[in-house]
């Protein structure tokens, strides 16, 4: 069994056909001879019963009338068969009347004893006894015996005949199932090499579908695995590429990153060192020019005083200016910790230190939040804001009025004033660096105030814009995300109320 | 007048000595041959008028068998049933006949209702005068003398060392209308013919 197993399909499937019509044949072969055998005793018994009978019936009266020549020469004729080798006729006393024997055999082929009519295969011959008859009387028995040569010799012949036909059919099965067999196996063994195939990667290769039956329905499976293999490996491949794209774009994208980030690094500490460096001499010229204008205020005139005084002033602004930048370029660098910040007392403490003139009323509209937030950008922001409300307020009566509102997912600040307002065509243009809207001489102002809220805000991913009517005011609008800000609002508030 | 003799003969059984068994045993043969000629032998329709009538067996003149024809009556429980009759020497039945013409017509009548007509040698004058009586009416005649068959009779029988044979005329048998099978022609040590043929087995 296990050599079969392993041997080929083409192998398999002819052994097991040769198998099946040899065993086939073998079976209807043996069934045949034995067929035969029996059909030949029988045959042969029938044959020299046959003659038995004809014998009994040609000595009725020889046996009657006590004439053995005239049974013997009856007898006699039994030579022609030359496998009889003995013949008799015996009286009714179970004498032997008259008897033949054939030349080459002695007396001894006789039965020993007679029997009944009929015929028995025994002691290598066939015997045949036949009751002699006269007129419903038995007169006397006729016993026949011929040996079984003939019927072996005949049979033997068949099976060797039946040997070379079997030989024949089986070179024949033989032949025919080598041919027959590729119907099968063909298919198979394609089937197999396709496998094989697309298993070394050669995943758009297909089988061909020949038949209709369960390989043409597993040719079919196997076409469409393929297909799914090869879809799948494709989207993979994309998707490796895309990987990879996106690794290398990230890749890049860090290292801008990084590139924008030092970049942005160089800037502000550049911006701060050269902030701070410009400082240092700008107090020695603001010391300078404050002793002269102090040690030699009796030798300046009205104007040379003024003059000092401008310069003064100038150095002053100029030290505001360096400030500003010093600031804005704080903002990003310095990292605070977020805490929770309850903006109803940080307004309050901001109000309290831009200190705004008797005239200028600052409100706050509704209750703030609380906010998760650096304490000292939120700070500024608002103090930025305001300062600037108070400083632009043209009104006899200002007020400032300060509003929260939550919008998608953003809580919108408003501070809203009734000052002087602002033309469309600055609303860009006054957040940017060092802009300023009145002339510096009007209004002190540093010019970097809005640009340091918008990059606060914008830092946090908020926006900032404003609304204006020249002449009735200005609304600044600011929004920071709540999920930044709101973490932990829950238990603030708890902390509150308790 | 029809005997009908039951076929148990009451014989008196004569001993005339070793002689006379030799002669008893042949008798017996001879019995059981005329018997058994009844089987190879076939009559004309008109004479085998029923299948079931018995075969007649005649005896005519100086009966010299005696009781042989016993074993024959244990035979009659088969299809065949045999009668013997016996007739007186023709000499008798012509005298007897003078005195009683019916009689003799009647014995006549018989004779040859006979199959078979087994004539003693005590006849042997009158062989031609028996034949002749009963030569139309398909009868068998048997004898044991010399010439029986060139007086016309159909089976003779004979010894020869001491075992009895017969020999027959086929012409008379032809003449009487029987048909005597080959099987039995076979065994006569001579046939005789009228075209003079001579068949003698041993020749």
């Amino acid at each position: 069994m296990l050599v079969l197993q392993n041997m080929t399909i083409k192998h398999k499937l002819i052994s097991i056909i040769m198998a099946t019509c040899i065993v086939a044949l073998l079976l209807a072969a043996i069934v045949l001879i034995l067929w035969e055998w029996s059909t030949l005793r029988h045959t042969m018994a029938r044959s020299l019963s046959t003659q038995a009978e004809m014998i009994a019936d040609n000595c009725k009266a020889s046996l009657t009338f006590n004439d053995p020549d005239d049974t013997k020469a009856t007898l006699s004729a039994l030579h022609v068969e030359s496998s009889i080798i003995f013949g008799g006729v015996y009286n009714k006393k179970g004498e032997l009347f008259a008897g033949y024997y054939r030349s080459d055999v002695g007396r001894k082929v006789q039965p020993s004893e007679i029997q009944k009519s009929g015929y028995t295969f025994g002691e290598g011959f066939l015997t045949v006894f036949k009751t002699i008859i006269l007129d419903g009387e038995i007169i006397g028995t006729v016993c026949v015996r011929s040996d079984l040569r003939p019927m072996y010799a005949m049979l033997i012949r068949n099976i060797r005949i039946i040997s070379v036909v079997l030989l024949l059919a089986s070179l024949t099965a033989y032949a025919v199932s080598s041919k027959l067999q590729n119907i099968i196996s063909a298919p198979i063994l394609s089937l197999a090499e396709s496998a094989t195939r697309i298993g070394k990667g050669h995943f758009d290769h297909r089988v061909e579908v020949h038949s209709k039956d369960e390989l043409g329905y597993l040719a079919q499976s196997f076409n469409n695995m393929a297909e799914d293999l090869q879809t799948t490996t494709t989207s993979i491949d994309n998707l490796n590429r895309e990987i990879l794209q996106r690794n290398q774009a990230e890749q890049k994208q860090a290292e801008l990153l990084k590139k924008v980030e030092s970049a942005n690094k160089e800037l502000t500490d550049f911006a701060y060192v050269v902030s701070h460096d410009l400082k240092a001499p700008l107090r020695g010229i603001k010391t300078l020019a404050s002793w002269i204008s102090t040690d030699y205020a009796d030798k300046l005139d009205q104007n040379g005083k003024e003059q000092m005084n401008l310069l003064l002033s100038r150095v002053d602004r100029m030290h505001n200016l360096i400030d500003g930048i010093l600031q804005y370029s704080r903002i990003g660098r310095v990292e605070e910790k977020k805490v929770q910040v309850n903006l109803n007392e940080l307004v309050a403490e901001v109000v309290d230190m831009v200190a705004p003139p008797q005239n200028i009323a600052i409100t706050v509209e509704n209750e703030l939040p609380v906010i998760e937030f650096e304490r000292t950008r939120i700070m500024q922001v608002f103090q930025n804001l305001l300062s600037n409300a108070i400083k632009f307020m043209d009104k006899l009566e200002g007020h400032v009025r300060i509003g929260c509102v939550e919008e998608d997912g953003f809580w919108k600040f408003t501070v809203a004033d009734n000052g002087p307002g602002i033309e469309e065509k600055y609303f860009e243009k006054i957040f940017e660096m060092f802009q300023t809207l009145a002339p510096r001489d009007d209004v002190e102002s540093t010019g970097v105030g809005l640009t340091v809220a918008k990059k606060i805000v914008e830092l946090y991913g908020g926006r900032i814009w404003l609304q204006s009517k020249v002449g009735e005011g200005s609304t600044f609008l600011f929004t920071l995300p709540k999920q930044e800000t709101e973490v932990k609002d829950a238990q603030l508030q708890a902390s509150i109320v308790g | 007048m029809i005997v009908l003799v039951p076929v148990l003969l009451v014989a008196p059984c004569v001993v005339q000595g070793a002689d006379d068994n030799a002669a008893e045993r042949e008798y017996q043969i001879k019995a059981a041959f005329i018997y058994n000629f009844i089987k190879f032998v076939d009559w004309p329709k008109e004479k085998v008028a029923e299948s079931n009538e018995p075969a007649i067996i005649g005896i005519v003149g100086k009966d010299p068998f005696g009781n042989a024809f016993a074993p024959v009556k244990d035979k009659e429980d088969k299809d065949r049933k045999v009668l013997i009759k016996r007739f007186k020497p023709i000499e008798e039945l012509k005298k007897s006949g003078e005195k009683d013409k019916s009689l003799l017509e009647r014995e006549i009548d018989s004779l040859r209702k006979c199959h078979l007509l087994f004539i003693c040698s005590s006849e042997e004058k009158s062989i031609n005068e028996i034949i002749n009586l009963v030569k139309d009416y398909s009868v068998l005649t048997i004898g044991d003398m010399q010439g029986f068959l060139e007086s016309g009779g159909i089976i003779n029988f004979i010894t020869e060392e001491k075992k009895v044979r017969f020999e027959i005329n086929v012409t008379a048998a032809k003449r009487a209308k029987l048909k005597i099978r080959s099987q039995l022609l076979r065994l006569a040590k001579r046939v005789v013919g009228d075209d003079g043929g001579k068949s003698n087995k041993d020749g």
